[in-house]
C-alpha cells in the first residue's frame, strides 16, 4: 500500500471523530484520488466468482470418454465420443462449449477435478452455504469473499466487492466491507425525482451507526451514480450468447474503471438441477456458461484487462456417478471447478475420483477440498500473504498459477 | 502483503489518539453506559419511553409515549414484559386456507423420490397413478409442485398474519422476542416446504418467549419445523448425523468453541431417533442409541433432554445473555455487561422475563450507547413505520413480504441455520436505495403494482400458460425457448416427449395453476395515510412546527440543522405557502413528499 491510501484512511477517520473539525474542509471525493493511486499498482488483479447454482453435472461436463466405467454408470445420458469436443486424449467437453474448449486449447483454463469437502451435504441450501462461507458444517455468518476483503483492502475502500443479484449472496457478507449489491443497473437508483439532502459529518458524533449510515448513504448514491453511468457507456460487440450470466454487468464496471477487485456474480435459481431428461437441458444450460464466460474473456481482451481478471467457476456440488430413472442425475459430491484467465497455467489438477470406487451413498469420493483452490487464488493470484486469515484454517494449495 | 498489515496499525494508532477527543461529550451522561442499576424516577420521561416501546416493541405513536411516560419506569417496563395491565390478546387466529390434506403426509423430499415413491406404489400424494395412456404420472406430479407453491403462498399469509400481530398487539414485546428467537431458531421454507411447521415454531415463540428458557429451548428442538430444517430424521442408530446436534450446540446454545467435535458426535447420539410424524413430535426407539455418551466431561446413557440439560450447565447462560443484549440494547456490550447479566438469568432459572426486566430497566440500557443506536431490521422498518404513522392494518400494496424479502430479511426465510445478521449487515449501498424506495412505494402507490401471490416470479411458467391458451400441446408449451431450431434438425426431440411418463414444467405450471385455487388473496389495500388528518388533530399550524412534530414522531436521533433547513424549504415549496390553513384542502400530497423525504435519510435506519 502506498502513502497516500494511508493518508486518506487516516484523513477519513479524523474527520468521522470531527476532532480536526474543518482543518480538511469536507471531505472531497477521495475516489478520484484513490483510483489515481491504484492504477499505477502493480496488483490491479480481480476476480470475478461465478457459481453455478443447482449442481452442475460434473461427469458430463468435462467427460472422461476413455473410462468405461463412465459408460458402464451412464448408459443413456454417457456422452458417446461424438457428442464431444476433445481438449485432450482422456478428456473432451460436452459439445457445446466451444468457447470454453477454445479457452482451454489456449492455454487460459485449469480443470480441477475431484472437488469437494468432508461430509457433504446434499441439500442445496447448506451445501451452497457451506460453499459460501468456505466453513462447511459450521453456522459461519460471513462469506469467504466478505472476508477476503477484510484481509485484502483496507477498511474504507471503496465498491470492496461487486456483487450482482437481487439479494446480497452469503458468499460476499462481510464484517468490516460494504459490497455493492444490485441487479438492475438501470433500477439501482432511488425512485422518485432525484434530491440531496445534506448532512455534515460532525452531526454524528459519538453514534457510530449513524457515522456509518451516512459514508454508505454517500457511497450509495456514488455507487449507483458510477454502476448506472458504467452501464450506459458500455457499448460492447461482442455476443455473449442467450443468457449472459450478468458478466456484461461485471465487464462494464471494470470497463469504467470501478477500483473493485472483487465481483460474485452467478446462474440463478438452481438451473443446473438436472434430475430429470439431463440430456438437451443439460446441453442448453452448458451452452449458455460457456458463451457467456468466453464472451467475457473476449471482452477482458478488448478492454485490455484480460491479463488482470481471472474468473472462478464452481458448483455447490456435483451429481451421482450413475444415472437416474428419469435419464437425469440426483445430487452428488465431488465436482469440477474451472479458472480461467490469462494468468491461469492451463491443464488439469487434482486427481479425479475413482468412477469404481464410490462411497457407501454410491457418489464421488472428492480428492480436493475446495478450500485448496481458494487458499491458490487467494494468495497466488490475489497476493494475500496467508490464506489462513480468510479460510481460518491451513490448505494446501494447487498449482494453478504457474 | 507486510504494507497492509502496516497500514491497518497505522490507522488504528491514529484512531487511538484522535478518536479520545471526540468520546469525551455524548449527548447523555456517559457514566450510564454499562450500569444496570435501575433508572430513578426523575430520569424517567418522553425520551426514556420512546426509547423503550422503540425497543421493547415497534415503536409508539405520540399518545402512546405520553402514556408509557406517565407510567413511570417500573410501569412501564412491567407493563412490557409481564403484560400487567394489558388485556389478553385479542387478534384473530391465522385463517388456514385449507391448502393442506392428509394425504400429503410424509411428504418426499424431492420430486424424483415422488414420482419413483408413485411408480413403486402405484400412488403418491394420494394421488393415483394413472393405469394407461401418456404421462401417466403428471397428477402426481401436478400435486407436488402444487404443495410447493401453496405452502410458500401460504406461509407469506403467515407472514402477514405475524405482520398484523406486530402491529397490533397490546403485548408488543411478545412479538418482539417471538421475532428474535425466529431469527435464532431460524428454519427456511425452501426446506421445511410445510407452512404448519412455521406456524407451530411461531406459536412456540409467543407462549415460551419470555419464559423458562430451557422449555423453549425443548419445544423448538422438538417441533416437526426444526427437526425437518436439521435433517433430524436422519440421524440415526450407527449413523449419527451431527447436524442437529451441532446446531443445538453451536448456534442455539453455547457458541463455537465451547464443544468439541467429539462432544457433538456424542451429542448426536442421545438424539438418535428423534423425528416427527405429521406435526407431532416422535422417538423412533429403534434408532434411538441407548449406549452411554460423553459429552462435555459428563458419562451416561442421555436422552436428548439430558443433553440439553448439560447444555445449559456451561456458558450457555452468557452466550443468550449476550445475544438477547446486542439484539435489544447495542453490538457491543462489555464482558462485565454480559457476565452481569448472565447472572441474573441463571439466577432466575433462565426465565427470559427476569433478564428483560433488568435490562429495561436498566441505566445503560438509556444510556448514549444505546439509544438510537441500532440499525432497524426490515421488519422492524416497515411494521414501525404502520405504527407511527397510525395504520391500523399491514397494506397490500406494497406487498410486506416483497419489501421486507428486497430488504434482506423475509419471514420464515432465513438465509441459513444462522438466521439473520443484525446490525451493519442490513446496509449495503443498493439496500439503502431499496429502503428509500420502500418509503417511496409507501408514500405513492405503485399503479403498476403486480400482486405476487397472483402471479408467477417465473416467466417460464408465465410462457407455458401463454402458449397453452394459444393451442399448443404439452410438448410444445413447455419446450423452453430456443430449441425450436434445434427440434428441425433432430427428430429425436420430436420423439423424446411421447414416453414420458411426466412433463416437470407442466406439473409445475398446473401446481402454480391449483393452488392459485385455494389460497386465499392478501387483500390489496394500499396505506391509505391520512397525514393531514395528523396535522389537523395535532393542531400543527406552522410549516415548522409540521417539520418538527413528524421528525419527533419518525427519528429516533435528532436531524441536524442544515437537514432542518432542507425540509422546511421542501414543505414551503411543495404547499405553495407558508398558510397551513390556506393549504388545508391539498396538504396531503405535500406531507407525502416530506414523510418520504424524512425516510429517506440515513438517520431513519436507526432505532
Amino acid at each position: 500500500m502506498r502513502h497516500t491510501d494511508i493518508f486518506d484512511t487516516q484523513r477519513r477517520n479524523l474527520l468521522r471523530l470531527g476532532a480536526f473539525g474543518s482543518a480538511y474542509g469536507l471531505m472531497a471525493p477521495f475516489l478520484g484520488g484513490f483510483a489515481a493511486a491504484r492504477e499505477s499498482l502493480a496488483d490491479n488483479r480481480i476476480l470475478v466468482v461465478l457459481e453455478l447454482s443447482g449442481g452442475n453435472d460434473g461427469l458430463n461436463t468435462v467427460v472422461p470418454f476413455r473410462n468405461d466405467a463412465y459408460y458402464k454408470l451412464r448408459p443413456t445420458i454417457g456422452l458417446k465420443k461424438n457428442d464431444l469436443r476433445m481438449i485432450d486424449a482422456e478428456y473432451g467437453l460436452n459439445s457445446n462449449m466451444a468457447g470454453m474448449v477454445k479457452l482451454y486449447k489456449d492455454g487460459r483454463m485449469a480443470i480441477i477435478h475431484g472437488v469437494g469437502y468432508p461430509q457433504p451435504s446434499f441439500s442445496h441450501f447448506n451445501s451452497m452455504a457451506y460453499w459460501h462461507t468456505a466453513e462447511p458444517n459450521s453456522g459461519a455468518t460471513f462469506g469467504w469473499v466478505g472476508r477476503l476483503a477484510d484481509v485484502l483492502l483496507e477498511k474504507n475502500a471503496p465498491y470492496p466487492i461487486v456483487n450482482v443479484d437481487a439479494t446480497q449472496s452469503l458468499a460476499v457478507r462481510s464484517r468490516r466491507h460494504v459490497p455493492v449489491v444490485f441487479d438492475d443497473p438501470a433500477r439501482f437508483v432511488p425512485k422518485g425525482a432525484p434530491f440531496d439532502v445534506s448532512e455534515s459529518a460532525s452531526d454524528a458524533a459519538g453514534n457510530t451507526s449513524q457515522a456509518f449510515l451516512r459514508d454508505v448513504a454517500r457511497s450509495a448514491k456514488e455507487a449507483s451514480v458510477k454502476v448506472r453511468d458504467a452501464w450506459q457507456n458500455y457499448k460492447s460487440p461482442i455476443d455473449y450468447g442467450l443468457v449472459s450470466l450478468d458478466l456484461p454487468k461485471v465487464a462494464s464496471l471494470i470497463e469504467a474503471r470501478m477500483p473493485t477487485r472483487l465481483y460474485y456474480t452467478s446462474f440463478r435459481n438452481n438451473a443446473f438441477d438436472t434430475h430429470v431428461q439431463q440430456g438437451n437441458l443439460h446441453s442448453r444450460l452448458l451452452t449458455y456458461f460457456s458463451d457467456a464466460l468466453y464472451a467475457f474473456m473476449q471482452d477482458m481482451e478488448r478492454i485490455g484487462r484480460a491479463d488482470d481478471v481471472m474468473v472462478l467457476v464452481f458448483s455447490e456440488f456435483g451429481r451421482r456417478a450413475a444415472e437416474n430413472s428419469n435419464r437425469g442425475t440426483d445430487h452428488g459430491t465431488a465436482n469440477v471447478m474451472f479458472a480461467v484467465g490469462k494468468g491461469i497455467k492451463g491443464g488439469h489438477y487434482g486427481a479425479p475420483p475413482d468412477l469404481t470406487k464410490l462411497d457407501e451413498t454410491d457418489n464421488l469420493i472428492y480428492t480436493t477440498d475446495f478450500r485448496q483452490v481458494l487458499a491458490s487464488v487467494i494468495e497466488d493470484w490475489l497476493k494475500c500473504p496467508n490464506a489462513q486469515d480468510v479460510l481460518n484454517e491451513k490448505f494446501e494449495k494447487i498449482g494453478v498459477f504457474g | 502483503m507486510k504494507s497492509c498489515q502496516k497500514l491497518r496499525i497505522a490507522v488504528a494508532a491514529w484512531i487511538l489518539v484522535a478518536g479520545h477527543a471526540a468520546l469525551a461529550a455524548p449527548a447523555r451522561p456517559a457514566t450510564w453506559s454499562g450500569d444496570l442499576t435501575p433508572i430513578a424516577a426523575s430520569e424517567w420521561n418522553e425520551r426514556t419511553a420512546a426509547h423503550l416501546l422503540e425497543r421493547a416493541g415497534f415503536g409508539g405513536t405520540p399518545a402512546e409515549i405520553a402514556e408509557f411516560a406517565k407510567l413511570g419506569a417500573v410501569a412501564a417496563v412491567r407493563r412490557l414484559v409481564h403484560f400487567e395491565g394489558v388485556s389478553e390478546v385479542a387478534l384473530p387466529p391465522f385463517d388456514h386456507s385449507g391448502v393442506h390434506d392428509p394425504g400429503l403426509e410424509p411428504f418426499p423430499p424431492s420430486r424424483p423420490a415422488t414420482t419413483n415413491l408413485a411408480s413403486k406404489n402405484g400412488k403418491a400424494l394420494g394421488i393415483k397413478v394413472k393405469p394407461s395412456g401418456n404421462r401417466r404420472l403428471q397428477p402426481v406430479v401436478n400435486k407436488f409442485f402444487y404443495w410447493l407453491r401453496a405452502s410458500r403462498l401460504e406461509t407469506d399469509r403467515v407472514g402477514y398474519w405475524w405482520a398484523d400481530r406486530m402491529l397490533r398487539s397490546p403485548r408488543p414485546l411478545q412479538e418482539k422476542i417471538a421475532l428474535f428467537w425466529h431469527g435464532h431458531f431460524a428454519v427456511n421454507e425452501d426446506k421445511v416446504r410445510d407452512y404448519r411447521k412455521h406456524l407451530q415454531l411461531l406459536q412456540i415463540f409467543h407462549e415460551h418467549g419470555l419464559g423458562n428458557f430451557r422449555e423453549l429451548l425443548v419445544a423448538t428442538a422438538k417441533s416437526p419445523g426444526m427437526l425437518s430444517f436439521l435433517d433430524a430424521g436422519v440421524n440415526v442408530k450407527g449413523a449419527p448425523n451431527e447436524n442437529f446436534a451441532r446446531e443445538i450446540m453451536e448456534l442455539f446454545t453455547l457458541g463455537v468453541g465451547h464443544y468439541t467435535e467429539h462432544d457433538i458426535r456424542e451429542a448426536a447420539r442421545a438424539f438418535t431417533g428423534w423425528n416427527y410424524k405429521d406435526l407431532g413430535f416422535v422417538i423412533n426407539e429403534l434408532q434411538h442409541d441407548t449406549a452411554d455418551k460423553t459429552v462435555l466431561g459428563r458419562t451416561g446413557n442421555f436422552s436428548g433432554e439430558d443433553i440439553v440439560d448439560i447444555l445449559l450447565e456451561k456458558p450457555a447462560d452468557e452466550f443468550i445473555a449476550a445475544k438477547l443484549y446486542r439484539y435489544f440494547v447495542h453490538d457491543d456490550p462489555s464482558r462485565e455487561t454480559v457476565s452481569k447479566l448472565a447472572e441474573v438469568l441463571r439466577s432466575n432459572d433462565f426465565r427470559i422475563a427476569a433478564l428483560m426486566e433488568t435490562i429495561f430497566l436498566s441505566r445503560d440500557f438509556y444510556s448514549a450507547e444505546s439509544v438510537g443506536t441500532i440499525i432497524k431490521s426490515p421488519v422492524q422498518l416497515a411494521v414501525s413505520t404502520y405504527r407511527k404513522l397510525e395504520l391500523d392494518r399491514v397494506p397490500g400494496v406494497p406487498d410486506f413480504n416483497t419489501a421486507t424479502a428486497t430488504l434482506g430479511q423475509h419471514l420464515f426465510n432465513a438465509p441459513t441455520v444462522a438466521g439473520w445478521a443484525q446490525g451493519r449487515a442490513w446496509i449495503t449501498p443498493g439496500l439503502l436505495i431499496a429502503r428509500k424506495n420502500f418509503a417511496y412505494d409507501l408514500m405513492f402507490p405503485d399503479i403498476n403494482f403486480i400482486p405476487s401471490d397472483r402471479y408467477p416470479d417465473d416467466p417460464l411458467i408465465r410462457s407455458v400458460s401463454k402458449r397453452l391458451e394459444d393451442g399448443a400441446n404439452i410438448s410444445n408449451a413447455t419446450k423452453p425457448p430456443g430449441v425450436e431450431d434445434i427440434e428441425n434438425m433432430s427428430m429425436a426431440n420430436l420423439m423424446a416427449d411421447m414416453d414420458q411418463d411426466f412433463n416437470t414444467r407442466y406439473g409445475s405450471y398446473r401446481g402454480w395453476q391449483m393452488a392459485l385455487e385455494k389460497v386465499k388473496p392478501i387483500p390489496r389495500y394500499t396505506a391509505g395515510f391520512d397525514l393531514a388528518g395528523i396535522v389537523a388533530r395535532e393542531r400543527l399550524t406552522t410549516v415548522e412546527s409540521i417539520v418538527d412534530h413528524f421528525f419527533k414522531r419518525l427519528l429516533s436521533v435528532p436531524a441536524s440543522s442544515a437537514q432542518r433547513a432542507q425540509l422546511l424549504e421542501v414543505l414551503r415549496t411543495e404547499l405553495g405557502t407558508d398558510d397551513i390553513e390556506a393549504a388545508r384542502s391539498y396538504v396531503e400530497d405535500a406531507l407525502r413528499v416530506l414523510v418520504h423525504r424524512i425516510m429517506s435519510l440515513p438517520e431513519y435506519q436507526l432505532g
